[in-house]
């Protein structure tokens, strides 16, 4: 009994409390740190120095934190590299131009991964608010911006969200602001480019998920408004590959009769779905549209794709006004630094950091000021995508939309182009 | 840091179940997300539906006219809206631990190498159905959900109160634990570890064990998926995937399989370790890039938590049943119950101070 | 309906390539290594980069991308489980241990995509390997894709291979011995070391082949293993974790489920599309739990009863 009344290892657990120990002193020392450093006590000082103070603060140049929280990793990885390199970009020409204007601000970005999870989102932003950061741009999927809403809405951190496109955060008086317009707005866009080419009978192939289902309603409910039928086939998403559901998606063509598909898909999923499609003689015959997602995927302009393509006359819309010239100059801007085009709602990143940093200059780096001053300032700021006036609900108000395609380059190979522009209603195309 | 701790103490919770499973009992509990999120999303068509039932309206539990709708009720209504949340808590208990009872079938059947993969797929099963799931949003999942604290006006109050509630669950539902493992009970279930055959032929019931183990460690999942609920006020199945079951894999085996204050510890590791290295990319001057640096931290922290100490941080102890304290054995034979009791005043004083210390305008 | 048979046939062989190895690897060391994943990544991404700095033939790129993963492979045994292993800990924290190694090398792969991809000017998250070859060629009347043919072809001449392997060859034998009972094959003296080693090499190298086809078939991404892993995870568990041929039929199995299953569901019973991942796991629990693999790659040694009403009650329970 006694040699069992012995507690196992008593020699050799010394090390691994002392580890423990150091990891829990590492975690509360952090906490202490941080605590100490936000609660300064200011002493007190005499009149003159104070005024001193003042003085050189009205010469110092202030710095600012912007931060941001991106898919670098996962699943949105493609787009979340993008947003980074574009972020920079337009950091860059923000301190640009108060520099120039002779503002003695400065902008400084803190990019954080979310590997395209709402939980790492949320823990993004609750380490942002924790440093003092009061306003952040991204997250880029719309079930992130909900997991995060309720803590950035009671810590008043600043959310502008710059691809997120569903409906139901359309909620007004709250933190989430979105520079992107809401898809109820280019399916009305894709209603009339559909119908305007002729097409009566279309089947919807959009995502299972959250961006898919409600642009696939809106759109049914769009087209339906003129004269057409529409069904909704939805595939699940998170596939590696796509081929059954494409084989699926062609004998329902062939059973049903439909002349033409929509396809409402991301980057990834829709150039695998194309690739699948090119080879079926079904779906070679008949009229193909789509939403943004695709657009700007490099495996488009692969030859095989493209004569695809062209055969079935894919046309989508994608958010972004065709004559801006500040979007030529983004593209190049953007091209030119990293050799890669543009993808979709890059520009809308670009801006977003322009309106951060204007809202921080006009009311001050504290979360409810700027919730203030943003509308004001998106009212007068028009930037790479266009006017960014915002509605009620903090989300962009006016979006135009562009119609795209593939078509062959002077010179060898294919390249995407804008063919037509959406505006207000209208189609205009040239 | 209030932040950090609401996490925290619900991934402890999912730690500790997870713990009952593996440590004590040796089933190897691959589909631990399947509970967190079937205890979540009962929790959250519980808590909205009854806001609508109470107040007649006749909304879907999803859309945009429930959650204005549902922001201004809660506001006004404090009693309703803490009820709510313990009732919703207990219900997803009861939920979250029958799916538990009823997995142990399976569990049987198949042997220890394919129970991984077993309930695995019944937690993928269990994301893929939610999300064509309409009554519960389908995809978009349910938004809304008002916080227990909505009618506190602020802020700071609001997450304080609501960390001390989710504190307080862990500290019942470790202490419980704590219980439950170090009695006979506890011995029968590691002696189901080490050799189920010999359990067996010494007429343990095998099977009733398994059962009640896993409708208690489910149960539990299904708490913690509850709290994540009402933290976040928004639940979708895209929470819920693997990636998450092994992340709490991980965080009990580095902590310490068979000691639940190695689960805590083992969390704790693990949530603040990638909270910690995102303050590199604070630091502009920084050679290599920080996000990769922050995630390759937890792969590399787990190889090496186990070369050098395999049994995890905080190794297993005997067990302390009263038989043991009786007998007055071990050096310092102070009752559990004492024990308990200095726990709890402890923490109640604790909990006084840091009410006190957020009133007077810390963050 | 033709479609979907060669979809079938194309997605089979690559999930075979990638679930065999797995199986290989389960059998002789008993540990469910979660570096596999990382395997296949890495399969398909050593073949992008090196297709993109060197013009390579598709022979050329298998000999690279097995001889690179198989190194990596051995390297992840010699540095992680292997000193795990001599301490004796239990096939769990291996589990676990291979797990932080998975973490480790897809957030490295990480790193390097993203330095390629600055110093490469070129689009690195969903890319396929730049190898010419035409990507379908004609036979008699019928357009067929190449990849399908290719990725049959290398399925095809790995398991002879290994079959030739295992059965003849002294080296796979060996392996087979250790993989029934490690201690009595030392004993007679074949060396676990070599035994181990080797069978790493070829479980990174011929999933690394399967990472290979897949992004020669579709395209490459940081996540592909992980997107595949549970589809590739239950063709072995169909095959018992133990038996090669059995791990063939499970990936045709699987195949089958994903795409005529579906096809036929959607048909008949109108069931959505969006389903498809619901039926694979469907169709794996099912078979597990009709006929759950005893002995061998794990299951119970006896079958576990429910005790009869009409046994007399015991005194304790």
């Amino acid at each position: 009994m006694s040699e069992q009344s012995k507690p196992e290892n008593k020699g050799t657990s010394i090390l691994p409390r002392y580890v423990a120990l150091l990891l829990i002193g590492i975690v509360i020392g952090s906490a202490v740190g941080y605590l100490v450093e936000s609660s300064a006590v200011e002493s007190e000082r005499s009149i003159v120095s104070q005024l001193q103070d003042q003085v050189a603060q009205l010469q110092a140049v202030k710095e600012y934190s912007i931060g941001c929280t991106f898919p670098l990793t996962g699943d949105l990885a493609f787009i979340g590299t993008q947003f980074q390199s574009v972020a920079e970009m337009a950091v860059a020409d923000l301190n640009n131009q108060t520099a120039r204007y002779g503002l003695k601000v400065r902008f400084n970005l803190v990019i954080y991964d979310d590997k395209t999870t709402p939980e790492v989102a949320l823990t993004n932003v609750q380490t942002l608010a924790q440093a003092g950061v009061k306003v952040v741009i991204g997250p880029a999927g719309s079930s992130q911006i909900k997991a995060i809403k309720s803590y950035a809405d009671d810590n008043k951190i600043m959310i502008i969200s710059p691809s997120s496109t569903v409906p139901d955060l359309a909620i007004p008086d709250d933190y989430i602001f979105r520079t992107t317009g809401s898809d109820v707005g280019q399916s009305q866009a894709l209603a009339t480019l559909i119908s305007g080419q002729g097409m009566k009978k279309v089947l919807v192939f959009a995502r299972d998920d959250d961006y898919g289902v409600a642009f696939g309603q809106f759109f049914k409910k769009d087209f339906e408004a003129l004269n057409g039928t529409v069904v909704i086939m939805n595939y699940a998403v998170g596939q590696t590959d796509y081929s059954s559901e494409v084989a699926q998606l062609s004998t329902k063509v062939k059973n049903e009769g439909f002349d033409s598909v929509l396809m409402i898909t991301y980057d990834t999923d829709g150039a695998n779905i194309l690739n699948h499609a090119k080879d079926d003689a079904t779906l070679s015959s008949i009229r193909w549209f789509s939403s943004e997602g695709v657009q700007g995927t490099p495996q488009l302009t692969d030859p095989a794709i493209a004569a695809f393509i062209q055969k079935v006359k894919l046309y989508g819309t994608r958010p972004v006004f065709k004559e801006n010239p500040l979007l030529l100059n983004f593209k190049a801007e953007f091209k030119a630094e990293t050799g890669l085009d543009a993808g979709v709602f890059t520009d809308k990143v670009y801006d977003s950091v322009f309106l951060a940093g204007w809202s921080i200059i006009a009311g001050g780096y504290d979360g409810a000021a700027i919730k203030e001053a943003l509308p004001k300032v998106a009212q007068n700021y028009y930037g790479a995508s266009g006017w960014c006036i915002l509605d009620g609900n903090g989300d962009r108000l006016i979006q135009d939309y562009a119609v795209w395609t593939v078509v062959p380059k002077v010179g060898g190979g294919f390249e995407y182009q804008d063919v037509a522009s959406y505006s207000s209603g209208s189609l205009v195309w040239g | 840091m209030l932040s950090w701790s609401s996490l925290f103490t619900i991934y402890s919770i999912l730690a500790i179940s997870l713990n009952l499973e593996i440590g004590f009992t040796g089933i190897s509990n691959f589909g631990k997300v399947a509970f967190y999120g079937i205890g979540a999303f009962i929790a959250a068509s519980f808590g909205i539906w009854s806001f609508l039932l109470v107040f007649r309206l006749a909304y879907p539990l999803y859309g945009l006219n429930t959650i204005i709708a549902l922001g201004k009720i809660a506001a006004a209504n404090p009693l309703l809206n803490v009820t709510v949340f313990f009732v919703s808590i207990s219900l997803s208990f009861i939920v979250a631990g029958i799916f538990g009872y009823l997995i142990t079938y399976p569990t049987l059947r198949v042997g220890p190498a394919f129970l991984g993969i077993t309930v695995l797929s019944f937690g993928e099963l269990m994301r893929i159905f939610l999300r064509h799931f309409k009554p519960t949003g389908a995809a978009s999942g349910l938004m809304g959900l008002p916080h227990p604290f909505a009618w506190i006006n602020d802020s700071t109050m609001k997450s304080a109160l609501f960390v001390i509630s989710a504190l307080a669950i862990m500290v019942i539902i470790y202490s419980f634990s704590q219980r439950l493992v170090n009695s006979p009970y506890g011995r029968a279930m590691k002696s189901i570890r080490e050799d189920e055959i010999a359990a067996l032929c010494l007429g343990k019931n095998v099977l009733r064990y398994k059962a009640q183990v896993l409708f208690i460690a489910s149960g539990f999942s299904g708490v913690a998926g509850a709290l994540l609920v009402f933290y976040t006020g928004f639940v979708s199945p895209d929470l819920f995937v693997t990636s998450v079951t092994f992340d709490i894999w991980a965080m009990v085996i580095v902590g310490g399989m068979a000691n639940n204050r190695g689960a805590i510890l083992g969390t704790a590791v693990i949530t603040f370790i990638d909270r910690l290295a995102a303050i590199l990319n604070f630091i502009p001057w920084f050679p290599l890039d920080p996000n990769i640096l922050r995630w390759m931290i937890t792969g590399i922290l787990i190889i090496v938590v186990l070369m050098f100490r395999p049994s995890g941080l905080l190794p297993e102890r005997t067990l302390k049943t009263p038989a043991w304290e009786t007998i007055g054995l071990g050096s310092k034979a102070i009752s559990t119950m004492e024990r308990g009791r200095a726990l709890v005043s402890f923490l109640f004083k604790l909990m006084i101070k840091i009410v006190d210390w957020f009133k007077a305008g810390g963050r | 309906m033709i479609a979907e048979l060669l979809n079938t046939l194309w997605v089979s062989s690559i999930y075979s390539l990638m679930s065999v190895p797995l199986t290989l690897s389960y059998r002789v060391t008993k540990i469910i290594n979660f570096a596999h994943i990382s395997f296949i990544t890495y399969g398909a991404y050593v073949a992008v980069i090196f297709s993109l700095l060197l013009p390579l033939g598709l022979i050329e790129t298998s000999l690279i991308v097995f001889l690179v993963v198989a190194v990596l492979a051995v390297l992840n045994h010699m540095l992680v489980l292997s000193p795990l292993m001599s301490r004796g800990t239990n096939v769990v924290t291996l589990m676990i241990a291979s797990m932080g190694s998975w973490i480790f090398l897809k957030y490295l792969l990480y790193a390097l995509v993203s330095s390629a991809q600055k110093v490469l000017r070129v689009d690195l998250f969903y890319v396929t390997p730049n190898i010419a070859i035409p990507s379908t060629i004609i036979i008699g009347e019928f357009r067929v894709s190449t990849f399908l043919l290719i990725s049959n072809a290398m399925n095809i001449m790995t398991l002879l291979f290994l079959y030739v392997f295992l059965m003849k060859v002294k080296l796979g034998r060996a392996m087979r011995a250790v993989a029934d009972n490690a201690g009595l094959a030392q004993i007679t003296g074949i060396s676990k070391n070599a035994v181990l080693n080797a069978t790493w090499i070829l479980t990174g190298g011929i999933a690394a082949l399967g990472g290979l086809a897949w992004s020669l078939s579709y395209y490459a991404s940081p996540e592909l293993g992980d997107n595949v892993i549970l589809q590739v995870f239950a063709c072995s568990v169909i095959g018992g974790l133990s038996s090669i041929p059995l791990t063939f039929a499970g990936a045709f199995v699987i195949a089958f489920a994903e795409n005529i299953l579906i096809a036929w569901l959607h048909t008949y019973l109108g069931l959505d599309v969006s389903f498809r991942p619901f039926i694979s796991f469907l169709t794996l629990l099912l078979v597990i739990l009709i006929r759950p693999p005893a002995g061998g790659g794990g299951g119970l040694p006896y079958r576990f009863k429910l005790p009869f009403r009409g046994d007399k009650k015991r005194s304790t329970s």
